[in-house]
């Protein structure tokens, strides 16, 4: 991992201070009105009635009544522009024109007014995204305020110190927390190459849980994370992972998780062609796959193919097949296998609509009498009705079959009571089942998007499947509703609740999810 | 009677940089000469105002409207320090920005496109993609002129994140403030599919 830091905080290069300071996060724009004060860590001060940091160039302009000094020497001018990591300063005299001189405050010469350097941007203070009195400024990594309000952020609370991270090294989007419905991170400490952070989370399942986590990141080659999550109610569980580029064409990741009850983990080296994984876990399970695929190759009028087979094994304490008596003799059982995908391009088919498709053909073999067979085949139309309005439809279909010859039975015994579903009706239907099972799924979509911020979705989905019946397997019929909207100019809500119909007698069975972004 | 005379001048949207005497200094732009009468007063560096000129091409203080034009129509006449070239400083507009995102065959047909990026912390299901058709999403985003919004592209998760062609993270996308941009993103791959 070379080139990770060691620590998570850096010394901050510049402040700024004014009686207020805006932030814009999507132009990254700092504008301090009221007597603004920017200073330099190598001792270099200014002052003027304004003042705006573009933290995407580093060039800071001090508009009005501007003073810089270092040291003993000084220099006023109705307004200067600088850098924060370069040492020239310009001097703006309405009456003279502009002078250029250095960090140093030497002589100042006659110089072209570079237009560039002298603008200040034209802002609304009220769509800012926080407002502040004092920020502390780490160039290409983040700024922390002191304290921060955040005027368009509905709900959003006042905090004596808020650090915003605007470092777009890959492993800043990467995650050691397990997902949640909903994750407000809250930035502690953090450089151009680490931030500590802790998240305020809602989980499905436990509900409220705090999260803590550490990232390291070397730009887009190199990062490690590692994170604990902490839910109010329920017990912690940490994670980690790591990622490395090594070279032009290969990456090498590992990751895991660990709680109370034991711990897992992975490392994998990937490319384009090959993919090597193992996984163990402190249950007594491990398995390693080697597979190599080829890339997308054409087959026939924009149809593609893609082949790939895979080799490895799957390991148990105590025996994987414990359907057997001797089951002890099958700790670890080798498998290898073969898959071709083909993928259709989206043709336009009759009634304006256009259709896509994709087939997969699978097979596996393992070193017990076993082998496994899948077949599926997706296909979507699509079909625009207005401008705003579109009609998608989905047809998913999946054939698959576990074959143990001459054992079927001892696999995939009759059972005797039979399987009781959840409200308990007997499933005499389930001993049909033998290995060979069906799942095809049915959907219809209607997307309204009236504009950029807000769009409308409602989903039918029927799912016909074998062994389905009564609560066993999925829903029958879900219904499903979503809406994006944006009430606010720094708000947007994602919300999302499902139906399932009458499934083992459970009626309208909700399910929410939930989204506030910026 | 200078507030009815400018009613029918040509307004401009300037943001001073200071004004001291009968001298203007605009950002980005130059400096002007402050018309007979007008005067720094109501002036604030920094904070944006409008101005018109007259036919000696000063400077008068005006208020502030949507319709005035930005600082880069000032005619070069009007300066008298003008700058190499102008620059437009408005950061108020709101331009749009289409993101156009195409994903790989073996996408599962149901999945949500989502963009996530520095705004959120990188939250993996920041914005929520709209449909197309299968294997093409779109998003059209308002965004603040001058404004530079690094992204990336994922199903929802990072465990779900797009790779590239060698199946490593590729750098950050960019969608710019500037009017009508585009940006076309294909995903070569996904993070959890092979």
């Amino acid at each position: 991992m070379a080139g990770l830091p060691l620590g998570a905080s850096a010394r901050a290069t510049a402040t700024l201070d004014g009686a207020s300071v805006f932030f814009f996060s999507d132009t990254l724009t700092l504008v301090a009105r009221g007597g603004a004060r920017f200073a330099l860590a190598d001792g270099t001060r200014a002052s003027a009635d304004a003042a705006y940091v573009d933290l995407k160039t580093d060039r800071v302009v001090l508009a009005g009544h501007a003073r810089v000094t270092r040291g003993e020497a000084s220099a006023n001018a109705d307004a200067i522009a600088l850098e924060i990591d370069a040492d020239r300063v310009d001097l703006l005299d309405a009456a003279s024109g502009v002078t250029r001189t250095s960090r140093a405050l030497g002589p100042a010469s006659p110089a072209e007014f570079d237009a560039q350097r002298f603008a200040f941007p034209d802002v609304d203070d009220r769509y800012a995204f926080i407002k502040s009195r004092h920020a502390t400024i780490v160039p290409h990594a983040d700024v922390r305020f002191s304290p921060a309000s955040f005027p368009t952020s509905v709900g959003g609370v006042p905090v004596p110190s808020y650090l915003h991270s605007f470092s777009t090294g890959a492993g800043f989007s990467s995650s050691s927390l397990q997902g949640a419905t909903f994750d407000q991170p809250y930035g502690l400490w953090g450089s151009e190459n680490a931030l500590t952070a802790l998240h305020a989370r809602w989980e499905s399942g436990p509900g409220a849980a705090l999260g803590l986590q550490q990232q390291l990141v070397s730009g887009d080659d190199a990062y490690a994370t590692a994170a604990i999550d902490a839910p109010l109610r329920g017990y912690p569980v940490s994670g980690f992972n790591a990622y490395r580029r090594l070279g032009s064409r290969y990456t090498l990741s590992v990751d895991g998780s660990g709680s109370k009850y034991g711990a897992s983990g992975h490392v994998g080296l990937g490319s384009g062609f090959l993919g090597l994984d193992y996984f163990r876990s402190t249950f007594g399970s491990s398995s390693f796959t080697a597979a190599l695929r080829t890339r997308d190759r054409p087959l026939f009028g924009g149809v593609t193919y893609r082949l790939s087979g895979n080799a490895g094994f799957d390991a148990q304490y105590g025996g994987l097949l414990g359907q057997l008596p001797d089951a002890r003799r099958y700790a670890t059982v080798w498998r290898h296998g073969l898959d071709l995908s083909i993928a259709a391009p989206t043709v336009h088919i009759p009634l304006g609509a256009t259709l896509t498709t994709t087939y997969d053909v699978s097979r596996t073999w393992y070193s017990f009498p076993h082998y496994n067979d899948s077949f599926s085949a997706n296909a979507a139309v699509t079909r625009p009705l207005t401008r705003t309005v579109t009609l998608f439809g989905y047809y998913l279909a999946t054939w698959n079959a576990n074959v143990y010859p001459n054992a079927q039975a001892l696999f995939y015994p009759t059972l005797n009571p039979p399987l009781l579903l959840p409200d308990g009706t007997p499933y005499f239907g389930y001993a049909a089942f033998s290995g060979a099972g069906m799942s095809r799924t049915e959907s219809g979509v209607l997307q309204f998007t009236p504009n950029g911020n807000t769009s409308y979705r409602l989903t039918v989905t029927h799912a016909a499947d074998f062994p389905q019946f009564g609560g066993f397997g999925r829903p029958q019929w879900e219904a499903r509703a979503d809406v994006k909207f944006r009430p606010f100019p720094n708000i947007g809500i994602d919300v999302g609740r499902a139906y399932d119909f009458d499934w083992g007698g459970m009626r309208w069975q909700p399910r929410w999810s939930f989204a506030i972004t910026p | 009677m200078l507030l009815a005379a400018a009613a029918a001048a040509t307004l401009f949207r300037v943001v001073p940089l200071a004004c001291a005497g009968d001298r203007l200094a605009v950002a980005g732009a130059g400096v002007l000469r402050l018309a007979e009468g007008a005067s720094c007063a109501a002036i604030v560096p920094g904070r944006a105002i409008a101005i018109s000129l007259d036919a000696d091409n000063r400077a008068t203080p005006q208020t502030l409207t949507p319709d005035a034009l930005p600082a880069a129509k000032i005619p070069r006449a009007a300066y008298l320090i003008a700058p190499a070239a102008e620059r437009d400083a408005d950061q108020t507009e709101l331009v749009t920005s289409t993101i156009d995102v195409f994903v790989p065959p073996r996408t599962p047909p149901g999945d949500d496109i989502f963009l996530s990026t520095e705004r959120s912390g990188w939250s993996p299901a920041e914005v929520r993609m709209d449909r197309v058709d299968a294997r093409h999403f779109r998003l059209v985003l308002k965004l603040r002129q001058g404004a530079r919004v690094a992204f990336r592209v994922t199903r929802g998760s990072f465990g779900t994140i797009e790779r590239d062609e060698n199946r490593a993270l590729p750098r950050a996308h960019v969608a710019k403030g500037e009017p009508d941009a585009h940006v076309r993103i294909d995903v070569a791959a996904w993070a959890d599919i092979d």
